[in-house]
Protein backbone atom coordinates (compact mmCIF):
# COMPACT_ATOMS: atom_id res chain seq x y z
CA UNK A 1 0.00 0.00 0.00
CA UNK A 2 1.52 3.57 -0.56
CA UNK A 3 2.37 6.07 1.85
CA UNK A 4 0.50 9.02 -0.48
CA UNK A 5 -3.03 9.05 1.24
CA UNK A 6 -5.13 10.80 -1.01
CA UNK A 7 -8.02 12.48 0.68
CA UNK A 8 -11.27 10.79 0.67
CA UNK A 9 -9.99 7.44 -0.79
CA UNK A 10 -12.97 4.98 0.94
CA UNK A 11 -10.69 1.88 0.61
CA UNK A 12 -7.91 3.15 2.78
CA UNK A 13 -10.36 5.00 5.14
CA UNK A 14 -12.06 2.13 5.62
CA UNK A 15 -8.52 -0.27 6.13
CA UNK A 16 -8.04 2.41 9.02
CA UNK A 17 -11.85 2.38 10.27
CA UNK A 18 -11.36 -1.28 11.01
CA UNK A 19 -7.49 -1.20 11.84
CA UNK A 20 -6.35 -3.20 8.99
CA UNK A 21 -3.67 -1.49 7.55
CA UNK A 22 0.39 -1.25 7.67
CA UNK A 23 1.75 0.79 10.64
CA UNK A 24 3.09 2.86 8.08
CA UNK A 25 0.08 3.42 6.47
CA UNK A 26 -1.85 3.91 9.60
CA UNK A 27 0.41 7.10 10.23
CA UNK A 28 0.01 8.52 7.25
CA UNK A 29 -3.95 8.50 7.30
CA UNK A 30 -3.82 9.63 11.31
CA UNK A 31 -1.14 12.54 9.83
CA UNK A 32 -4.05 13.78 7.14
CA UNK A 33 -7.17 13.11 9.57
CA UNK A 34 -5.33 15.95 12.26
CA UNK A 35 -5.13 18.26 9.04
CA UNK A 36 -8.61 17.51 7.56
CA UNK A 37 -11.63 17.92 8.84
CA UNK A 38 -13.88 16.32 6.09
CA UNK A 39 -11.65 13.18 6.13
CA UNK A 40 -11.32 13.27 10.08
CA UNK A 41 -16.00 13.96 10.50
CA UNK A 42 -16.10 10.95 7.68
CA UNK A 43 -14.20 8.57 9.79
CA UNK A 44 -15.73 9.62 13.37
CA UNK A 45 -19.38 9.46 11.52
CA UNK A 46 -18.48 5.90 10.29
CA UNK A 47 -16.99 5.07 13.71
CA UNK A 48 -20.69 6.15 15.30
CA UNK A 49 -22.53 4.02 12.74
CA UNK A 50 -20.23 1.09 14.09
CA UNK A 51 -21.36 1.55 17.50
CA UNK A 52 -25.18 1.52 16.67
CA UNK A 53 -24.89 -1.60 14.39
CA UNK A 54 -23.71 -3.07 17.88
CA UNK A 55 -27.59 -3.04 19.09
CA UNK A 56 -28.69 -5.36 16.15
CA UNK A 57 -28.81 -8.62 18.22
CA UNK A 58 -30.60 -11.47 17.04
CA UNK A 59 -32.97 -13.89 18.97
CA UNK A 60 -31.91 -15.67 21.66
CA UNK A 61 -34.12 -18.77 21.39
CA UNK A 62 -33.11 -22.09 22.01
CA UNK A 63 -31.08 -24.11 19.08
CA UNK A 64 -30.47 -27.47 20.31
CA UNK A 65 -29.31 -29.41 17.11
CA UNK A 66 -27.93 -32.29 17.54
CA UNK A 67 -26.62 -35.60 15.38
CA UNK A 68 -28.49 -38.85 16.59
CA UNK A 69 -27.75 -41.96 14.96
CA UNK A 70 -31.06 -43.59 14.48
CA UNK A 71 -31.07 -46.95 15.65
CA UNK A 72 -28.77 -49.87 16.34
CA UNK A 73 -27.65 -51.91 13.36
CA UNK A 74 -26.40 -55.23 12.81
CA UNK A 75 -22.96 -55.49 12.49
CA UNK A 76 -23.57 -57.00 8.74
CA UNK A 77 -25.79 -53.86 7.53
CA UNK A 78 -23.95 -50.46 6.61
CA UNK A 79 -24.34 -47.65 9.20
CA UNK A 80 -27.45 -46.05 9.81
CA UNK A 81 -28.11 -42.69 8.93
CA UNK A 82 -27.38 -40.18 10.85
CA UNK A 83 -30.12 -37.15 11.45
CA UNK A 84 -30.20 -33.97 12.54
CA UNK A 85 -32.62 -33.42 15.24
CA UNK A 86 -33.86 -30.00 16.26
CA UNK A 87 -36.46 -29.01 19.41
CA UNK A 88 -39.68 -31.02 18.62
CA UNK A 89 -42.19 -29.68 16.14
CA UNK A 90 -44.67 -28.62 18.77
CA UNK A 91 -42.29 -26.60 20.84
CA UNK A 92 -41.79 -24.80 17.77
CA UNK A 93 -44.32 -22.15 16.72
CA UNK A 94 -46.80 -24.00 14.16
CA UNK A 95 -45.88 -22.34 9.94
CA UNK A 96 -48.70 -20.35 8.73
CA UNK A 97 -49.33 -22.94 5.90
CA UNK A 98 -50.19 -25.53 9.38
CA UNK A 99 -52.53 -23.18 11.43
CA UNK A 100 -54.81 -22.79 8.13
CA UNK A 101 -55.08 -26.28 6.90
CA UNK A 102 -55.85 -27.12 10.83
CA UNK A 103 -57.97 -24.31 10.46
CA UNK A 104 -59.89 -25.02 7.33
CA UNK A 105 -60.46 -28.73 8.57
CA UNK A 106 -61.51 -27.74 11.70
CA UNK A 107 -64.64 -25.90 10.10
CA UNK A 108 -65.01 -28.48 7.95
CA UNK A 109 -65.85 -31.19 10.16
CA UNK A 110 -67.70 -28.92 12.15
CA UNK A 111 -69.90 -27.27 8.96
CA UNK A 112 -70.35 -31.01 8.33
CA UNK A 113 -71.46 -31.95 11.53
CA UNK A 114 -73.76 -29.04 11.58
CA UNK A 115 -75.43 -29.56 8.30
CA UNK A 116 -76.12 -33.13 9.50
CA UNK A 117 -77.50 -32.26 13.02
CA UNK A 118 -79.37 -28.69 11.96
CA UNK A 119 -81.20 -29.40 8.97
CA UNK A 120 -83.31 -32.11 8.99
CA UNK A 121 -83.81 -33.98 5.15
CA UNK A 122 -86.43 -32.61 3.45
CA UNK A 123 -87.68 -34.85 0.19
CA UNK A 124 -87.51 -32.57 -3.03
CA UNK A 125 -91.50 -32.35 -3.71
CA UNK A 126 -92.30 -30.65 0.12
CA UNK A 127 -93.27 -27.50 0.20
CA UNK A 128 -91.20 -24.46 -0.63
CA UNK A 129 -90.94 -23.06 2.47
CA UNK A 130 -89.09 -25.18 4.71
CA UNK A 131 -89.64 -25.52 8.54
CA UNK A 132 -87.97 -27.33 10.80
CA UNK A 133 -89.28 -30.56 12.24
CA UNK A 134 -88.10 -29.55 15.68
CA UNK A 135 -88.95 -26.03 17.51
CA UNK A 136 -85.94 -23.82 17.57
CA UNK A 137 -84.86 -24.05 21.04
CA UNK A 138 -85.00 -27.94 20.81
CA UNK A 139 -81.79 -27.44 18.09
CA UNK A 140 -78.49 -27.57 19.97
CA UNK A 141 -76.34 -24.72 19.09
CA UNK A 142 -73.16 -25.83 17.43
CA UNK A 143 -69.88 -25.06 18.42
CA UNK A 144 -66.13 -25.03 17.74
CA UNK A 145 -65.49 -28.25 19.83
CA UNK A 146 -66.80 -31.43 18.50
CA UNK A 147 -68.25 -34.06 21.23
CA UNK A 148 -68.43 -37.74 21.12
CA UNK A 149 -71.85 -37.36 19.84
CA UNK A 150 -71.20 -35.42 17.10
CA UNK A 151 -68.73 -38.31 15.92
CA UNK A 152 -71.10 -41.08 16.22
CA UNK A 153 -73.45 -39.05 14.34
CA UNK A 154 -70.76 -37.95 11.42
CA UNK A 155 -69.97 -42.20 11.68
CA UNK A 156 -73.35 -42.97 11.06
CA UNK A 157 -74.07 -40.88 8.30
CA UNK A 158 -71.11 -42.19 6.02
CA UNK A 159 -72.41 -45.65 7.31
CA UNK A 160 -75.36 -44.72 5.69
CA UNK A 161 -74.23 -42.70 3.03
CA UNK A 162 -71.99 -46.03 2.14
CA UNK A 163 -74.80 -48.21 2.09
CA UNK A 164 -76.80 -45.91 -0.32
CA UNK A 165 -73.67 -45.49 -2.64
CA UNK A 166 -73.29 -49.35 -2.74
CA UNK A 167 -77.24 -50.17 -3.53
CA UNK A 168 -77.23 -47.16 -6.38
CA UNK A 169 -74.44 -49.05 -7.92
CA UNK A 170 -76.02 -52.85 -7.34
CA UNK A 171 -72.64 -53.73 -6.57
CA UNK A 172 -72.23 -56.43 -4.09
CA UNK A 173 -68.91 -56.16 -1.69
CA UNK A 174 -67.36 -59.15 -0.06
CA UNK A 175 -67.23 -59.89 3.41
CA UNK A 176 -63.82 -58.27 3.78
CA UNK A 177 -64.72 -54.79 2.46
CA UNK A 178 -66.53 -54.77 5.70
CA UNK A 179 -63.39 -54.65 7.38
CA UNK A 180 -61.53 -51.99 5.25
CA UNK A 181 -65.04 -49.87 5.67
CA UNK A 182 -63.98 -50.10 9.60
CA UNK A 183 -60.42 -49.18 8.81
CA UNK A 184 -61.78 -46.21 6.92
CA UNK A 185 -63.94 -45.17 9.73
CA UNK A 186 -61.14 -45.46 12.18
CA UNK A 187 -58.99 -43.00 9.88
CA UNK A 188 -61.71 -40.90 10.18
CA UNK A 189 -62.15 -40.86 13.33
CA UNK A 190 -58.44 -40.42 14.39
CA UNK A 191 -59.08 -37.53 11.91
CA UNK A 192 -61.13 -35.64 13.41
CA UNK A 193 -60.41 -36.04 16.88
CA UNK A 194 -56.44 -35.15 15.69
CA UNK A 195 -57.93 -32.01 13.89
CA UNK A 196 -59.48 -31.44 17.33
CA UNK A 197 -56.14 -31.71 19.57
CA UNK A 198 -54.57 -29.05 16.43
CA UNK A 199 -57.06 -26.77 17.20
CA UNK A 200 -56.85 -27.09 20.71
CA UNK A 201 -52.90 -26.38 20.78
CA UNK A 202 -54.03 -23.82 18.26
CA UNK A 203 -56.05 -21.88 21.04
CA UNK A 204 -53.57 -22.80 23.42
CA UNK A 205 -50.89 -21.05 21.20
CA UNK A 206 -52.77 -18.01 20.18
CA UNK A 207 -53.91 -17.39 24.12
CA UNK A 208 -49.80 -17.49 24.89
CA UNK A 209 -49.25 -15.04 22.21
CA UNK A 210 -51.91 -12.82 22.87
CA UNK A 211 -50.86 -12.78 26.40
CA UNK A 212 -47.20 -12.27 25.75
CA UNK A 213 -48.35 -9.29 23.43
CA UNK A 214 -50.37 -7.69 26.02
CA UNK A 215 -47.48 -8.04 28.74
CA UNK A 216 -44.86 -6.54 26.22
CA UNK A 217 -47.08 -3.89 25.32
CA UNK A 218 -47.78 -3.09 29.08
CA UNK A 219 -44.48 -2.36 29.08
CA UNK A 220 -43.65 -0.31 26.29
CA UNK A 221 -46.43 1.93 27.44
CA UNK A 222 -45.05 2.35 31.16
CA UNK A 223 -41.63 2.67 29.74
CA UNK A 224 -42.96 5.44 27.70
CA UNK A 225 -45.14 6.86 30.08
CA UNK A 226 -42.41 7.28 32.38
CA UNK A 227 -39.87 8.66 29.60
CA UNK A 228 -42.74 11.42 28.36
CA UNK A 229 -43.35 12.00 32.10
CA UNK A 230 -39.78 12.82 33.07
CA UNK A 231 -39.82 15.20 30.42
CA UNK A 232 -42.78 16.91 31.29
CA UNK A 233 -41.27 17.13 34.47
CA UNK A 234 -37.94 18.44 33.10
CA UNK A 235 -39.61 21.35 31.24
CA UNK A 236 -42.01 22.58 34.16
CA UNK A 237 -39.08 22.57 36.60
CA UNK A 238 -37.32 24.96 33.77
CA UNK A 239 -40.55 26.62 33.58
CA UNK A 240 -40.79 27.09 37.71
CA UNK A 241 -36.90 28.45 37.82
CA UNK A 242 -37.53 30.91 35.10
CA UNK A 243 -40.48 32.10 36.72
CA UNK A 244 -38.99 32.29 39.85
CA UNK A 245 -36.09 34.50 38.39
CA UNK A 246 -38.11 36.90 36.75
CA UNK A 247 -40.23 37.32 40.10
CA UNK A 248 -36.65 38.02 41.82
CA UNK A 249 -35.71 40.14 39.16
CA UNK A 250 -39.22 42.21 39.74
CA UNK A 251 -38.53 42.70 43.39
CA UNK A 252 -35.30 43.72 42.89
CA UNK A 253 -36.42 45.75 40.48
CA UNK A 254 -39.36 47.40 42.97
CA UNK A 255 -37.00 47.60 45.87
CA UNK A 256 -34.71 49.64 43.57
CA UNK A 257 -37.50 51.59 42.95
CA UNK A 258 -38.28 52.44 46.28
CA UNK B 1 -9.53 -29.77 27.89
CA UNK B 2 -10.95 -28.38 25.55
CA UNK B 3 -10.87 -30.04 22.04
CA UNK B 4 -9.98 -28.02 19.00
CA UNK B 5 -11.96 -27.16 15.41
CA UNK B 6 -9.58 -29.66 13.72
CA UNK B 7 -9.40 -32.68 16.28
CA UNK B 8 -13.04 -32.60 17.15
CA UNK B 9 -13.32 -33.20 12.84
CA UNK B 10 -10.63 -35.69 13.27
CA UNK B 11 -12.76 -37.40 15.50
CA UNK B 12 -15.82 -37.32 14.13
CA UNK B 13 -14.43 -38.32 10.57
CA UNK B 14 -13.65 -41.30 12.29
CA UNK B 15 -17.38 -41.89 13.56
CA UNK B 16 -17.61 -40.01 16.69
CA UNK B 17 -20.86 -38.71 16.41
CA UNK B 18 -20.15 -37.08 19.72
CA UNK B 19 -17.63 -34.68 18.79
CA UNK B 20 -19.39 -33.62 15.69
CA UNK B 21 -22.48 -32.50 17.90
CA UNK B 22 -19.73 -30.63 20.21
CA UNK B 23 -18.99 -28.93 16.89
CA UNK B 24 -22.73 -28.11 16.80
CA UNK B 25 -22.82 -27.15 19.82
CA UNK B 26 -20.03 -24.76 19.41
CA UNK B 27 -20.87 -23.09 16.33
CA UNK B 28 -24.41 -22.95 15.93
CA UNK B 29 -25.06 -19.98 17.61
CA UNK B 30 -22.98 -18.31 15.63
CA UNK B 31 -24.29 -19.75 12.44
CA UNK B 32 -27.73 -18.97 13.18
CA UNK B 33 -26.73 -15.25 13.70
CA UNK B 34 -25.38 -15.06 10.72
CA UNK B 35 -28.72 -16.74 8.95
CA UNK B 36 -30.75 -14.74 10.66
CA UNK B 37 -29.44 -11.40 9.73
CA UNK B 38 -28.66 -12.34 6.46
CA UNK B 39 -32.29 -13.55 5.84
CA UNK B 40 -34.27 -11.95 8.26
CA UNK B 41 -36.72 -14.40 9.41
CA UNK B 42 -36.61 -16.29 12.63
CA UNK B 43 -37.87 -19.70 11.48
CA UNK B 44 -35.95 -19.87 8.30
CA UNK B 45 -32.56 -18.69 9.41
CA UNK B 46 -33.32 -22.12 12.12
CA UNK B 47 -34.18 -24.30 9.05
CA UNK B 48 -30.94 -22.50 7.30
CA UNK B 49 -28.59 -23.57 10.35
CA UNK B 50 -29.88 -26.95 10.79
CA UNK B 51 -29.21 -27.82 7.05
CA UNK B 52 -25.71 -26.03 7.46
CA UNK B 53 -25.08 -28.70 10.31
CA UNK B 54 -26.27 -31.46 8.40
CA UNK B 55 -24.59 -30.58 5.10
CA UNK B 56 -21.17 -30.32 6.96
CA UNK B 57 -22.23 -33.20 8.35
CA UNK B 58 -22.84 -35.80 5.33
CA UNK B 59 -19.92 -33.93 3.70
CA UNK B 60 -17.35 -34.05 6.65
CA UNK B 61 -15.00 -37.01 5.01
CA UNK B 62 -14.54 -34.57 2.18
CA UNK B 63 -13.31 -31.90 3.96
CA UNK B 64 -9.20 -31.84 4.08
CA UNK B 65 -8.73 -28.61 6.64
CA UNK B 66 -7.78 -26.50 3.26
CA UNK B 67 -9.33 -23.98 5.02
CA UNK B 68 -10.79 -23.29 8.91
CA UNK B 69 -13.56 -25.49 9.96
CA UNK B 70 -15.57 -22.55 10.88
CA UNK B 71 -14.98 -20.78 7.60
CA UNK B 72 -15.99 -23.86 5.29
CA UNK B 73 -19.29 -23.95 8.25
CA UNK B 74 -19.78 -20.09 7.20
CA UNK B 75 -19.41 -21.11 3.31
CA UNK B 76 -22.08 -23.48 3.41
CA UNK B 77 -24.48 -21.61 5.62
CA UNK B 78 -23.82 -18.32 3.15
CA UNK B 79 -24.50 -20.87 0.15
CA UNK B 80 -27.86 -21.84 1.93
CA UNK B 81 -29.13 -18.03 2.59
CA UNK B 82 -28.02 -17.21 -1.32
CA UNK B 83 -30.26 -19.69 -2.70
CA UNK B 84 -32.93 -18.92 0.33
CA UNK B 85 -33.20 -15.32 -1.00
CA UNK B 86 -32.88 -16.64 -4.45
CA UNK B 87 -35.84 -18.77 -3.83
CA UNK B 88 -37.85 -15.60 -2.42
CA UNK B 89 -37.03 -13.73 -5.68
CA UNK B 90 -36.93 -10.59 -3.90
CA UNK B 91 -34.79 -8.75 -1.27
CA UNK B 92 -34.94 -10.20 1.99
CA UNK B 93 -37.40 -8.15 4.73
CA UNK B 94 -36.20 -7.70 7.92
CA UNK B 95 -38.55 -8.55 10.39
CA UNK B 96 -39.00 -8.32 13.86
CA UNK B 97 -37.91 -11.15 16.12
CA UNK B 98 -41.32 -13.57 15.91
CA UNK B 99 -40.17 -14.74 19.43
CA UNK B 100 -37.92 -12.28 21.38
CA UNK B 101 -40.29 -9.68 23.07
CA UNK B 102 -39.61 -7.13 25.45
CA UNK B 103 -40.79 -10.09 28.46
CA UNK B 104 -37.83 -11.88 26.81
CA UNK B 105 -35.38 -8.96 26.80
CA UNK B 106 -35.89 -8.41 30.27
CA UNK B 107 -34.27 -11.48 31.88
CA UNK B 108 -31.07 -10.23 29.71
CA UNK B 109 -30.93 -6.99 30.86
CA UNK B 110 -28.09 -6.14 32.83
CA UNK B 111 -29.10 -4.90 36.13
CA UNK B 112 -27.71 -1.59 35.37
CA UNK B 113 -30.44 -1.11 32.68
CA UNK B 114 -33.73 0.16 33.06
CA UNK B 115 -36.81 -0.73 31.22
CA UNK B 116 -36.58 2.65 29.27
CA UNK B 117 -33.14 1.78 28.15
CA UNK B 118 -34.42 -1.66 27.18
CA UNK B 119 -36.89 -0.09 25.21
CA UNK B 120 -34.83 1.99 23.72
CA UNK B 121 -32.15 -0.67 22.85
CA UNK B 122 -34.73 -2.86 20.98
CA UNK B 123 -36.30 0.56 19.06
CA UNK B 124 -32.78 1.15 17.93
CA UNK B 125 -32.66 -2.86 16.95
CA UNK B 126 -35.67 -2.33 15.00
CA UNK B 127 -34.04 0.45 12.98
CA UNK B 128 -30.93 -1.08 12.55
CA UNK B 129 -32.63 -3.99 11.27
CA UNK B 130 -34.43 -1.79 8.74
CA UNK B 131 -31.11 0.25 7.87
CA UNK B 132 -30.00 -3.54 6.73
CA UNK B 133 -32.63 -4.51 4.43
CA UNK B 134 -31.82 -0.95 2.39
CA UNK B 135 -28.11 -2.98 1.38
CA UNK B 136 -27.56 -5.11 -1.48
CA UNK B 137 -27.44 -8.93 -0.48
CA UNK B 138 -23.68 -8.75 -1.06
CA UNK B 139 -23.51 -5.31 1.17
CA UNK B 140 -25.28 -6.45 4.16
CA UNK B 141 -23.58 -9.99 4.01
CA UNK B 142 -19.92 -8.35 3.85
CA UNK B 143 -20.99 -5.71 6.82
CA UNK B 144 -22.71 -9.19 8.94
CA UNK B 145 -19.13 -10.97 8.70
CA UNK B 146 -17.19 -8.15 9.41
CA UNK B 147 -19.08 -6.40 12.22
CA UNK B 148 -20.43 -9.51 14.15
CA UNK B 149 -18.09 -12.12 12.95
CA UNK B 150 -14.64 -10.54 13.22
CA UNK B 151 -13.69 -11.24 10.02
CA UNK B 152 -10.73 -9.98 8.34
CA UNK B 153 -10.85 -8.35 4.83
CA UNK B 154 -9.44 -11.51 3.05
CA UNK B 155 -11.45 -13.98 4.94
CA UNK B 156 -14.47 -12.14 3.53
CA UNK B 157 -13.25 -11.91 0.45
CA UNK B 158 -12.77 -15.75 0.04
CA UNK B 159 -16.04 -16.08 1.48
CA UNK B 160 -17.76 -13.65 -1.27
CA UNK B 161 -15.44 -14.95 -3.79
CA UNK B 162 -14.40 -11.37 -5.05
CA UNK B 163 -11.34 -9.25 -4.60
CA UNK B 164 -10.50 -7.97 -1.38
CA UNK B 165 -10.88 -4.62 -2.62
CA UNK B 166 -14.21 -4.96 -3.72
CA UNK B 167 -15.20 -6.17 -0.03
CA UNK B 168 -13.92 -2.96 1.33
CA UNK B 169 -15.77 -1.15 -1.13
CA UNK B 170 -18.95 -3.14 -0.32
CA UNK B 171 -18.16 -2.25 3.59
CA UNK B 172 -17.37 1.44 2.74
CA UNK B 173 -20.95 1.96 0.76
CA UNK B 174 -23.25 -0.38 2.98
CA UNK B 175 -21.65 2.03 6.18
CA UNK B 176 -22.93 5.19 4.50
CA UNK B 177 -26.14 3.86 3.53
CA UNK B 178 -26.90 2.84 6.81
CA UNK B 179 -24.85 6.09 8.33
CA UNK B 180 -27.90 8.14 6.35
CA UNK B 181 -30.50 5.65 7.60
CA UNK B 182 -29.51 6.01 11.32
CA UNK B 183 -29.07 9.95 11.01
CA UNK B 184 -32.59 10.23 9.52
CA UNK B 185 -33.85 8.50 12.27
CA UNK B 186 -31.83 9.84 14.89
CA UNK B 187 -33.31 13.20 13.76
CA UNK B 188 -36.74 11.72 14.08
CA UNK B 189 -36.56 10.20 17.23
CA UNK B 190 -33.39 11.64 18.82
CA UNK B 191 -34.66 10.20 22.35
CA UNK B 192 -33.80 6.91 21.17
CA UNK B 193 -30.16 6.98 20.24
CA UNK B 194 -29.38 9.42 23.95
CA UNK B 195 -30.60 6.42 25.40
CA UNK B 196 -28.01 3.92 24.41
Amino acid sequence: MSLDYQCGDPSALTSYLYDECEPAERCAIEAHLAICTTCAEEVEALRATRARLASWAPPTGALGFRIVASSPKPASEPDPAPVLTSPRWWQRPLPAWAQAAAAVLIFASGALMGVGVTRPSVPPDSASTIVSERPIDAIPMRTAGVSPADLAALEDRLRSEFVKARQADGHVRPVRAAVSEEQLMQQVRELVAESEQRQQRELAFRTAQVVRDLDSQRQVDLARIERTMGQMEGAAGVEVRQQRQMLNYLIRAAQRQQ
Amino acid sequence: MAWSDEELVARSIGGDVDSFNQLILRWERPIYALAYRVIGREEDARDVCQETFLRAFRALPGFKGQAKFSSWLYRIALNLCRDWIRRQRRAPLMQPPEGVELVDLVSERGPSESIEELVARQELSAIVEQAMALLSEEQRTAIILKEYHGMTFQEIADLQGCPLSTVKTRLYQGLTVLRRHLLKNEKTAPELVKHI
